[in-house]
């Protein structure tokens, strides 16, 4: 189980090299980083995967997109839209992650697109930067709609990751700071140590269902 | 009025807590504002006033903040929400927490040597840059010139030395 950060955003979108990320988050607790057009590397024994972030466009670019992937290592999200996208976006073979989640519609992620995500191994990503940074009603408002999407989890149990969306190293946060904002959310710890593997999870292989023996 | 006797006082606990990036200056009282209001827009006054969070003492990158016993983990997760300070961006790492100051401050690490003394100049991304910190791989710089004085995060490996 390897303790992943699932959106860094390094130089040039941020202010700080992968390498620096690398170094912070392995003192901060992590294994492995989701850096967004970095190629894929280790530094220092902290694994940085390569993430494409699909956003903004339609059906037909997302596909197209996904199509042109070309490393199997690259960890592909798409920023959630309406329920037909996100219905259609999470049916989609090589899509791993839906993200902004809680900034689309409230009708947008509903049971439906849960049980497809749970079906098609697609996590939905937990963005801890709102939690962060949001003050106000915009942090209420994203606290209600995890909290929503959690409920969904629970029943359906799809796959959840957890990002900071760090521009710069003091925006990543601790392992054990993760989990007190995660308990912001009423997660537990278990909840949590799932949740952080999440990446991983969905970007691993599947295994058959059954298994031949001899 | 007179002092309550030691076994009728609050118990507190004492939050050892690093200021990222090194070398930000650390104004107790600016500190102060900026965490109680982290903590009030997360837990609302009822729990502030529970919390009595108060910045005890700044020593140079370190700062320890108290609270009621009870209430480090509602504190904790309050600074975690803190990221400015003063128009600077800002990171407080939690290190300990502790009954005593005293025992705090053995946690202190001295700052290195080789901090900020000698400035160096650099070459990162085709522009030149001087160091604003170095520790062990980390390198701070900021760009050369009056323009533009945002602090890039680096490592040596990143750098071309001029």
């Amino acid at each position: 189980m390897k303790i992943t950060d699932a959106a860094v955003c390094p130089f040039p979108h941020g202010d700080s090299s992968v390498r620096r990320f690398a170094l912070e988050a392995a003192a901060l607790g992590f294994d492995s980083l989701v850096a967004f057009d970095t190629p894929s590397a280790t530094y220092g024994g902290l694994e940085v995967r390569c993430g494409l972030f699909i956003q903004n466009v339609g059906m037909k670019d997302v596909i197209a997109r996904v199509k042109r992937v070309n490393d199997p290592g690259t960890v592909v999200s798409v920023k959630a839209g309406d329920a037909g996208f996100n219905r259609g976006v999470v049916g989609l073979r090589g899509v791993h992650i839906l993200r902004g989640v809680h900034a689309a519609d409230k009708t947008a992620f509903d049971h439906v697109t849960a049980k497809m995500a749970a079906d098609n191994r697609v996590a939905v990503d937990i963005d801890l930067s709102c939690l962060i940074v949001a003050r106000g009603i915009a942090r209420q408002r994203a606290v209600q709609r995890y909290r929503d999407v959690l409920v969904l989890e629970e029943r359906f149990e799809f796959p959840l990751t957890l990002s900071t969306y760090a521009r710069s190293v003091l925006d990543l946060r601790a392992v054990r700071e993760i989990s007190g904002l995660c308990s912001l959310l009423s997660m537990d710890l278990p909840d949590v140590e799932k949740a952080l593997a999440g990446a991983g999870l969905v970007t691993a292989p599947q295994e058959p269902s059954v298994k031949v023996i001899a | 009025m007179t002092v309550r006797p030691p076994t009728l006082r609050d118990k507190r606990r004492y939050l050892l807590v690093r200021v990222d990036p090194p070398g930000t200056p650390v104004d107790q009282k600016e500190l102060y504002y900026a965490v109680s209001d982290a903590v009030t827009s997360l837990w609302g006054d009822a729990v502030a006033g529970i919390i009595v969070q108060a910045v005890v003492c700044a020593e140079g990158d370190y700062v320890v903040i108290r609270c009621r016993r009870g209430t480090e983990r509602e504190l904790a997760i309050a600074l975690s929400t803190i990221t400015q300070y003063r128009d600077t961006k800002i990171a407080l790492r939690i290190i300990a927490a502790s009954g005593t100051i005293d025992s705090l401050r053995d946690r202190m690490k001295p700052p290195s040597g080789s901090a900020a003394s000698t400035k160096t100049e650099c070459r990162f991304g085709g522009k030149e840059y001087l160091s604003a910190h170095c520790d062990g791989q980390k390198v701070d710089v900021i760009e050369k010139g009056f323009k533009n004085t945002n602090r890039l995060f680096l490592t040596r490996e990143d750098l071309e030395t001029v």
